[in-house]
């Protein structure tokens, strides 16, 4: 045998695994591959493609508008202004949850014949969701800006800070829940029921000042209600919050990102073997 | 929550590195598969269990491999061969870096790039070139080394206008011809290859060895698992034959070919 070329690149071992947080990094251009995949996937078939990720949660609105001000009266002003300064940050986070533990399954063929770091799976599907809310968001801020406030208010400005907080969130959840149910697939059946509760105890179609005082505790506790009470603040009151909601919902978002990213590390390297 | 496995590994020191380049090294590789005989499944249980400090589960160990050793030189060819369930995907799979050993260590040089459960990973929905583009950054490329692929690839699979319809409309040749066409084209280091070969008709069969033949000039490096022994004597130089997950015999081709086929015979004459 003739004398071959040394290879350049340093051993890969299996000590050291490749599928360190760092690795994610190194195929971000596959997210947006995955993200791509998933919008074209589930449009591509229908008549009015991209449309659809419009009409389904605007006629939940719709819905949701009539029934709030026609006959269960909830006392606020502009009550359209506020279901939409809420409602799509929270839909998002209800499909980023619902369909955390199918995603691994979903991609299960991939994970079976290609090493590649399983998070990524994950942080394309809340990717595209993301791009469907921008959209709904964008539309959202129009109506707002043009039928209530009549002007842009400086608090606006906090927009993004709200986005990152409700990725960190959502995502954190994802990444513990989807941990599960590599293990245990009964989970896909609690997540709606929990999703649904959560709907009823966050503050998605009536204000949190609602809440009686003596439960005002207990009820701050779901980082959800500090979430989306930032929402009503900025977009529908047009405020700037206060500090101390501002930061403790940081804090819980950036707890539940790390607690759901430490229980997905440790367990991902037997992920090709369960899906 | 129940881990299938358990690390017991250690890092080798550089001084450990052989003088002569190896492209993949597996030392005392073991992959461990539970069996669960008995899982919790209920709250009341799972509370129960914990109070009374019983295990939550009880299962047994399926091992894929035992104790697995393989050193492949840098160039070369080496062929995985054995009955079904021996154990052949499953080490391709832990060289590929798909699965984590139970135990030991295994070292890859370079890039490796696995043909495994050929074009499995296709999303049908999806045109060939959409799905070519997506496989390629699952194989870490960056969009700029893939758009200088893509047409070379295209050329390779040689399925015409088909590249441009959803792979749901492809016939099962067309579809391994186009992942087998990104694999090689992705420019590996180490090709891992299981049974790659066995689909496609003698046309491609014959471009897709006389590309292996160009891989291995230059330098690169084949682990094949395969049934099929033309291919394997034309295109290896070394055979490993795994039964039940052990090495069973391992040396040059033609040897351990021989070895393996009068073994099947024989026991095919004795039901």
């Amino acid at each position: 045998m003739t004398a071959r070329p040394p290879v350049p690149t340093p051993f890969r071992s299996s000590a050291s695994p490749p599928r360190a947080a760092g690795e994610v990094w190194r195929f971000r251009s596959l997210i947006g591959h995955l993200m791509v995949r998933n919008l074209k996937v589930k449009y591509q078939r229908s008549v009015l493609g991209f449309l659809w990720t419009l009409l389904n949660p605007l006629a939940t609105v719709a819905v949701l508008i009539v029934v709030f001000t026609h006959i269960v009266r909830i006392p606020v002003v502009d009550y359209w202004a506020f279901l939409l300064s809420g409602y799509f940050a929270w839909n998002f986070m209800y499909q980023v949850l619902t369909s955390a533990p199918l995603v691994l399954r979903e991609h299960a063929a991939l994970h079976r014949s290609v090493a590649f770091p399983p998070e990524s799976s994950l942080l394309a599907a809340a990717g595209s969701r993301l791009v469907e809310f921008a959209v709904e968001l964008g539309i959202a801020l129009v109506l707002l800006v043009a039928f209530h406030h009549r002007a842009v208010p400086a608090s606006y400005a906090l927009l993004p800070v709200l986005v990152i907080l409700q990725v960190l969130i959502a995502v954190g959840l994802a990444l513990g829940i989807a941990t599960v149910a590599a293990f245990y697939a009964d989970i896909q059946h609690v997540i709606p029921i929990l999703a649904l509760m959560l709907f009823y105890v966050s503050p998605v179609f009536y204000p949190a000042a609602l809440v009686p005082e003596t439960a005002r505790h207990l009820y701050a506790a779901n980082p959800m209600a500090g979430m989306l009470t930032l929402y009503h603040n900025v977009l529908y009151e047009g405020a700037f919050p206060s500090a101390s909601l501002l930061a403790t919902t940081t804090l819980a978002a950036v707890v539940v990102w790390s607690a759901g990213y430490a229980i997905f590390n440790r367990h991902k390297p037997v992920f090709a073997e369960l899906v | 929550m129940p881990s299938s496995i358990a690390t017991s590994r250690s890092l080798p020191s550089s001084s450990e590195r052989p003088a002569t380049v190896s492209a993949v090294r597996c030392r005392g590789v073991v992959k461990r598969f539970y069996r669960y005989e008995h899982r919790t499944t209920s709250l009341r249980e799972f509370f129960v269990r914990a109070v009374t400090r019983r295990p939550q589960y009880r299962r047994s160990a399926e091992f894929s491999l035992m104790g697995f050793d393989l050193t492949v030189g840098c160039g070369e060819a080496v062929a995985l061969i054995g009955p079904n369930g021996s154990g052949k995907s499953t080490a391709l799979r832990l060289i590929a870096g798909i699965y984590a050993p139970s135990e030991g260590v295994v070292e890859t040089a370079g890039r490796v790039t696995a043909v495994i459960e050929l074009g499995s990973g296709f999303h049908p929905e999806l045109t060939g070139a959409e799905n070519v583009r997506l496989y390629g950054a699952l194989l870490g490329f960056d969009p700029a080394a893939l758009a200088s692929r893509q047409a070379a690839i295209t050329a390779f699979a040689d399925i015409g206008g088909f590249i441009d319809e959803p792979v749901k409309y492809y016939s099962s040749g067309m579809q391994a011809r186009l992942a087998f066409s990104v694999a090689v084209c992705a420019d590996p280091d180490v090709l891992l290859l299981d049974e790659a070969l066995a689909v496609g008709d003698q046309a491609f069969r014959d471009r897709c060895l006389a590309r292996l033949r160009e891989l291995r000039e230059a330098g690169k490096t084949l682990v094949v698992a395969s049934h099929d022994p033309v291919m394997v004597r034309t295109l290896c130089d070394r055979a490993v034959w795994l039964d039940h997950g052990r090495v069973r015999m391992m040396g040059p081709v033609h040897d351990v070919l021989a070895a393996y086929e009068a073994d099947t015979r024989r026991s095919q004459e004795r039901p």
